[in-house]
């Protein structure tokens, strides 16, 4: 065998166990098309059974520094085994990795390709997505947005995958966002309700392509419990009575908290009047459901963001708590990581199992029809709009 | 602890809105009658146990097992989890997530056309209700024999178990399994039975074959993309076959096939509901009766056999001794609880016309058929063959172009087209461009089961089988079968046989190479 012979078996070796194989960038796609033709031809399949190469979405993200790498390339491993794509994630290193350049030859761009590989139970069908991964020093990502654009497979959706507040956001909004078919973002990894204004606008730049958010997803098993509630026979009655909210989160799920009360106040039609710092650190928003403007009025309903401590998942939101005509309690709360207990005035309090899903899984969520979610982009400028209102000073006491 | 008012019973749960795309039902109950049969502990209970893994069913749900055989809820709770761990899609099963899901399961003993037993039924499943919160949603599942399927209904209305819908009440909504009567005659007599009862949107009437997953993507396929449309029709379709064929004999159902026979067991429900969805024309909108008007347009035109094609039309025959996978295997007559002299098919093809616009001329054939080579349900597609001869003078083999569409195993699509072959010669050879479920999207595609399960709890009749649509379809196949016992009480029965193994008898094939074509090779 001839030393390219060797390399190139060696390389399909590698590719069919889904290791990294370092390639000149400007050769990636023919790298990629050798190696799936190897895949392809009599003999090098595994076991005999069928080679797909499969992608429903080319999937772009942008991501800062070694450790966000490798958590990056975990996460696109785990989102394989739930839709197949083409990654490309673009990677800026940080002037403090060690091992910054390294790979890119000194300075320049480097690129590496990957294979996923999803077995079929029994082995009987594998499918192969792909990923690459484009790694520059700062200043590099100039260079992505054509590499991007050359490396999309055409005829499939383009989604941004947008979590690295580190990057910088030109490269999303000049670059990506207009290849793009849907962006992806987390409130979930904002650190305080300010950064709803930087998720607001990029929405903004984003539309008309539908943005889907992990945050939002993940708050989903919590709405749909919650929502539940006011199923038959309940109903929609004691909604409309509703005269105080709480909402206990984690110090970081304020967010979340945030969120969810923008929800039910899209939901339901509270109009924002007023918010006031609380005693405890907290918020408390006021709400009118008179239409008309009627200056400084009494509230309607009342909503808290209450700061608490408990087993939770990445959400940050413990319960939510709504009170009717003052007396009547209906409850969603958190009791363990997937456990939550729910109560209801006409019903004893329950236990029930209150899912909880991973990263890649509301990934994959995102890439779905749940990432077109019209009330996520409702529910987010409604957030927006509370948080714009100015906390009075005064000291609420709960 | 309150009670409801009346209004509160009349406000639709606004929260629920914009949750429409997760497509989670409403907390309910589900009632199995035959829970103690195999269909329960082979289907029903692994379809809701995956539905459950899958975090599609309410978290507030209850399942109720009603059958003749008396078991305790543990029994019938160790009984479904053995089923789950050996039938259901997502294996081996989670040990917390059964725990969690069989702490609503229950049991109860009864027969069908014992009121007091319904009545005791009515009490539990009303404790269960309130036990666990739920609002009097239910969804009661006939798996039962066909025979018991009326007084189950009867029963169900003396009880009023399943009141008419109101708006604001609770829904009440029954699932019927196969066969919707034997005949037209007896079809019509369930109908008005179960009309007597139930509104027709309270009736789900299942045929598994809707759900799966290839059968929706039919539609997909046929309005969702804009280029096969415009080929559907008879300018360019030179015909269609549809092959539902079994490598099964009648195993254990000799008494049920001896009276049912292939057509019946079949053709008349699962091969003409996938002929009526390749066929039909484009509804107004994705919703159950836009989609059951088109598919019963098409039962309503097809073409009766006339009396002097019947012979060219219609095969029938019987398997007799043959080889299956390597196994010998008997013939028909020699299995258990079938009459050495039967005269039941387990074979049929047909030659059938669709008396529309789109589709005048076009001939559809279908065939049906146990202990064939191999298992396997598809729609063939066979285009017209180019306008002008370009190549293939020079013996080059040029195949029509065929779309199949496979709908078990392995569900996908398949367009067979010819390529030239690398090099200088003018070679050309057909290539298959294939769509596979299983590999594009790197997941197996869910049970039908659980599609359809979920569709009823969500109110969703799309891919259940309407009242007309059983009566038109019975109304086509029953002209068959009254020329066959015509046939026999005249002594002179036309049953062909083919060995077990092979694709059905000459006469098929002869039937095809008489205008010029022949079966595909599935």
């Amino acid at each position: 065998m001839s030393g390219d012979a060797e390399r190139e078996h060696a390389n399909f070796e590698r590719f069919a166990r889904g290791e990294t194989i370092p390639v000149e960038v400007g050769e990636i796609e023919r790298e990629l098309g050798a190696l799936w033709k190897r895949a392809s031809s009599a003999g090098d399949t595994h076991a005999g059974a069928a080679v797909s190469r499969a992608a429903l979405w080319n999937l772009v993200i942008p991501t800062r520094g070694a450790g966000a790498l490798a958590k990056t390339k975990a996460l696109v491993d785990e989102i394989a085994q739930g839709v197949p794509v083409r990654a490309i994630t673009l990677c800026l290193d940080d002037p403090g990795d060690v091992n910054a350049g390294a790979l890119a030859g000194g300075g320049g761009l480097s690129a590496t390709i990957e294979s996923n590989v999803v077995s079929q139970p029994g082995g009987a069908r594998v499918v192969y997505s792909e990923e690459i991964t484009l790694r520059g020093p700062a200043g590099a990502e100039t260079h992505f947005g054509a590499l991007v654009r050359a490396l999309q497979i055409p005829g499939v959706p383009t989604a941004a995958l947008w979590m690295d507040a580190a990057m910088p956001v030109a490269l999303l909004t000049r670059e990506l966002l207009p290849v793009t078919d849907r962006l992806i973002v987390d409130t979930g990894s904002c650190v305080r309700p300010p950064h709803l204004y930087d998720l607001q606008r990029l929405a903004a730049q984003a539309h008309p392509l539908p943005v889907a958010d992990l945050g939002w997803l993940r708050l989903g098993s919590l709405r749909l419990l919650f929502a539940g509630l006011f199923d038959p026979p309940v109903g929609g009655a004691p909604l409309r009575r509703a005269t105080r909210l709480s909402v206990r989160h984690r110090p970081r799920g304020d967010l979340s908290a945030l969120l969810l009360v923008s929800w039910l106040g899209q939901m339901l039609g509270w109009r924002p009047l007023r918010s006031v710092q609380t005693s405890d650190g907290g918020l408390r928003f006021d709400f009118t459901r008179d239409d008309g403007a009627r200056g400084d009025v009494e509230p309607d309903v009342q909503a808290y963001l209450v700061p608490a401590e408990g087993a939770c998942d990445a959400s940050g939101v413990l319960a939510i708590e709504l009170a009717v005509d003052g007396r009547d309690d209906y409850v969603v709360c958190r009791t363990a990581m997937d456990q939550a207990s729910v109560q209801l005035p006409i019903a004893p309090a329950k236990a029930v199992k209150l899912d909880s899903y991973s990263d890649a899984e509301l990934c994959v969520a995102a890439l779905g029809p749940r990432g077109r979610d019209p009330l996520f982009a409702k529910c987010l400028a409604y957030a927006g709009g509370l948080w714009a209102l100015e906390p009075q000073t005064t000291v609420s006491q709960r | 602890m309150k009670t409801l008012s009346e209004e509160s019973l009349l406000l639709p749960n606004p929260l629920r809105e914009g949750l429409v795309e997760e497509r989670i039902p409403e907390p309910a109950a589900m009632v199995i009658f035959g829970a103690s049969g195999d269909l329960a502990r082979r289907k029903l209970l692994p379809a809701l146990y995956s539905l459950t893994r899958d975090r599609l069913l309410p978290a507030r749900f209850a399942v109720l097992g009603f059958g003749r055989a008396t078991l305790t809820d543990d029994a019938f709770r160790e009984e479904m989890r053995r089923g789950c761990e050996e039938f259901a899609r997502r294996r081996p099963v989670d040990p917390a997530l059964w725990a969690a899901f069989a702490r609503n399961v229950f049991y109860q003993q009864g027969a069908y056309d014992d009121p007091a037993a319904f009545l005791r039924l009515k009490v539990r499943l009303e404790e269960i209700e309130h036990t666990l919160g739920l609002p009097g949603n239910r969804v009661f599942y006939l798996s039962t024999p066909p025979s018991a399927f009326a007084p189950v209904i009867r029963s169900l209305g003396h009880a009023n178990l399943a009141p008419k819908p109101a708006p604001g009440q609770p829904f009440s909504r029954v699932i019927i399994e196969k066969p919707f009567g034997i005949d037209l005659q007896t079809a019509r007599a369930l109908n008005t039975e179960v009309h007597d009862i139930l509104a027709e949107q309270q009736i789900y009437r299942i045929d598994h074959y809707l759900g799966k997953e290839t059968v929706q993507n039919l539609l997909v396929f046929r309005f969702a993309n804009g280029i096969f449309e415009p080929l559907w029709n008879n300018h360019f379709v030179d015909h269609v076959q549809i092959t539902g064929s079994e490598t099964v004999g009648v195993e254990a159902r000799g008494g049920y096939f001896e009276q049912a026979g292939s057509l019946r067991d079949m053709v008349q429900n699962h091969l003409l509901q996938v002929l009526s969805l390749a066929a039909m024309e484009p509804p107004v909108a994705f919703e159950a009766d836009a989609v059951r008007d088109e598919k019963l347009k098409v039962l309503k035109a097809l073409r009766v056999i006339p009396e002097s094609d019947f012979e060219h039309q219609v095969v029938r025959a019987q398997y007799a001794a043959g080889s299956i996978g390597g196994q010998t295997v008997p013939g028909y007559r020699s299995e258990p609880d079938v009459s050495p002299r039967s005269t039941t098919e387990t074979f049929v093809a047909l030659k059938l016309f669709i008396d529309s616009w789109r589709w005048a001329g076009v001939p559809f054939y279908l065939r049906s058929g146990k202990r064939m080579p191999k298992r396997v349900t598809e729609i063939a597609i066979q285009f017209k063959e180019a306008p002008h001869l370009l190549f293939g003078k020079r013996g080059e083999t040029i195949r029509p172009n065929v779309l199949s569409i496979r709908i078990q195993p392995d569900e996908g699509i398949a367009l067979n087209f010819g390529s030239k072959l690398p090099g200088p010669a003018m070679e050309i050879a057909p290539v298959s461009m294939e769509f596979r479920y299983g590999s594009s999207f790197g997941v197996e595609p869910p049970e039908a089961y659980e599609r359809l399960l979920l569709d009823c709890l969500l109110g969703d009749g799309t891919l259940f089988t309407r009242g007309d649509e059983v009566e038109a379809s019975w109304s086509w196949v029953s002209r068959i079968h009254q020329r066959w016992a015509a046939e026999v009480a005249a002594g002179r029965t036309t049953l062909d046989s083919y060995p077990a193994g092979s694709w059905g008898p000459e006469a098929a094939d002869r039937m095809l190479a008489a205008d010029g074509r022949a079966w595909r090779l599935p």
